[in-house]
């Protein structure tokens, strides 16, 4: 049975909650929303119905965030709050009736990427766990991980900086440049210390799409399936491939996990392919226009 | 992030809270009067809440589309951005400052409507711990004959309409709002409230309210010529 991080919100009933919720993490312009136009057909495929959904867009309060976040004008704990409302109203009305009627849940972030910019903000821990303690424990977290270097020049050459993932917020005396990678660098610290407190499934996103997404497949299949996820941290299970492929930079919550997939390409996989290599085509404009 | 304590700002805080018809409302305007005549910087804070939040709220509202948890974070939302953009901003510059209702509306209002009452309070800790808040304690009955005649009947989530507890929104808001006052009841020691019984003539109540006020601004003169 599903269960919530701590409280429960009235009528909130769990027991007949049958789909799978799959939460999508990541920092901006890792390639999410690139993962996730590949990875929807590919379950629709499989005859499974899949319900995507995303930050700030609720049909409460989705017009309102971007409206002020356009104007810069909210304070901070104002924003985190509006956020909040934002992910309370999706999922009492989208996630969780998605979910009890047996629909794949996918979701391009979750509570953790709202958390994690509270965080830099200097929010209040113990305040920003509250907050999000009526949220459903997912049945997985694959988060797509990223150095801040190799991120830069994604977001350089295929968007541009942008006013909040480059935290100007924060910095306002800086040029986005500067802002940008101070700000990122201490999301993904906040990041990495998430994907260990809420026990996340860690991609290397640093390969090529195909590569993140066949180890999303694989990730994705194990969770729908029922395959009981080995423990973590322990290191109990052998390991398949070694660590041979990982960036050197790798810190020890990466390499206490493998990157999934990346060395087992089509495994128990038929005809997933060719969907892949046309929604492929497409996936880096899809980002650039998210 | 600061979170719910004494503040260090060198303005005043006094909040009143209570149920419609408790009075409270007359009681604060009478006392804006009186620091007005003594020379006190006074500002009701008014609820200018951003335009962005408002209509979020007001179209929650008026499409029924709020849920219980839905209703809590849009109203703490509002809050919060009162919080920033207007009170503490006013404490700062050393003025006092008047609220008609506070965060021990949302604590009742929201555990009535059935939602965590731990998680309620620690989702506003943020707010700045009041120099007094006021709860004008008044049984039903008498708050209900008392806003019988200024008012034509009850919005929606006025009367807790949402909570389905009768179809006839007088009799609903009398068991809502019977239901607000045993929170109430609770948050008033827990948050070291100061009572007071809304049943006696105004002008004691007021007397009253003016010498706990006098009390905490004599404080704050002899910290301000402090070096």
């Amino acid at each position: 049975m599903k269960e919530t991080y701590d409280v429960l919100l009235p009528e909130m009933n769990l027991a007949d909650l049958t789909g799978k919720l799959i939460v999508i993490e990541g920092t901006d312009g890792v390639g999410r929303s690139t993962q996730i136009n590949l990875v929807k057909p590919w379950l629709e495929q499989q005859g499974r119905a899949v319900l995507d959904t995303g930050i700030t867009r609720s049909e409460l309060a989705g017009k309102g965030i971007k409206q002020a976040k356009a104007g810069h004008t909210l304070g901070k704990i104002t924003l985190s709050l509006f956020y909040a409302t934002d992910f309370a109203d999706r999922l009492e009305h989208q996630i969780i009736p998605a979910l009890r009627a047996g629909f794949v849940v996918l979701t391009d972030r979750y509570i953790y990427s709202l958390m994690a910019r509270a965080l830099v903000r200097a929010m209040d821990p113990g305040w920003t766990r509250n907050l999000y303690s009526f949220a459903l424990k997912p049945d997985a977290v694959f988060y797509l991980r990223i150095g801040v270097e190799e991120l830069i020049p994604r977001v350089v050459f295929v968007r541009g900086f942008d006013y909040w993932e480059s935290g100007m917020d924060l910095h306002p005396s800086e040029d986005m440049y500067e802002s940008f990678r101070k700000y990122q660098t201490s999301l993904l610290e906040q990041f990495d210390v998430l994907a260990q407190e809420f026990d996340f499934d860690v991609i290397d996103a640093s390969a090529d799409v195909r590569t993140v997404f066949e180890a999303l497949r694989l990730g994705i299949s194990r969770v729908l399936s029922g395959e009981v996820r080995e423990p973590l941290f322990a290191g109990a299970r052998p390991k398949s491939h070694g660590d041979s492929n990982k960036p050197p930079e790798t810190d020890e919550i990466s390499s206490a996990k493998e990157t999934r997939g990346s060395g087992d390409k089509g495994a128990g996989e038929r005809g997933e392919t060719k969907p892949a290599v046309h929604a492929l085509a497409g996936a880096a404009e899809d980002d650039a226009n998210r | 992030m600061k979170r719910y304590g004494e503040h260090r700002f060198p303005g005043k805080l006094f909040v009143v809270e209570g149920i419609d018809g408790s009075g409270k409302s007359t009681q604060l305007m009478l006392l804006h009067q009186w620091l007005q005549a003594e020379g006190y910087g006074t500002v009701f804070s008014e609820w200018n809440s951003s335009p962005l939040v408002r209509d979020t709220t007001k179209r929650g509202k008026k499409k029924h589309m709020l849920t219980p948890a839905t209703f809590s974070l849009i109203h703490a939302t509002d809050f919060a951005d009162r919080m920033e953009h207007n009170i503490i901003p006013l404490l700062k510059a050393g003025a006092v400052v008047l609220c008609d209702r506070y965060i021990y509306t949302a604590f009742a209002r929201d555990v009535v409507r059935g939602m965590n009452p731990k998680w309620v309070r620690e989702l506003y800790s943020f707010a700045v711990k009041p120099t007094v808040a006021f709860y004008f304690r008044v049984p039903l009955d008498v708050a209900i004959k008392r806003i019988h005649d200024g008012r034509n009947g009850f919005k929606f989530y006025e009367a807790g309409m949402d909570l389905g507890l009768s179809e006839n929104s007088d009799e609903s808001f009398r068991l809502f709002q019977g239901r607000i006052i045993e929170e109430y009841e609770k948050i008033v020691p827990e948050y070291e409230v100061t009572a007071i019984d809304a049943t006696q003539p105004i002008e004691e109540q007021q007397t009253l309210m003016r010498q706990l006020v006098k009390a905490k601004l004599a404080q704050a003169k002899r910290l301000r010529v402090a070096p």
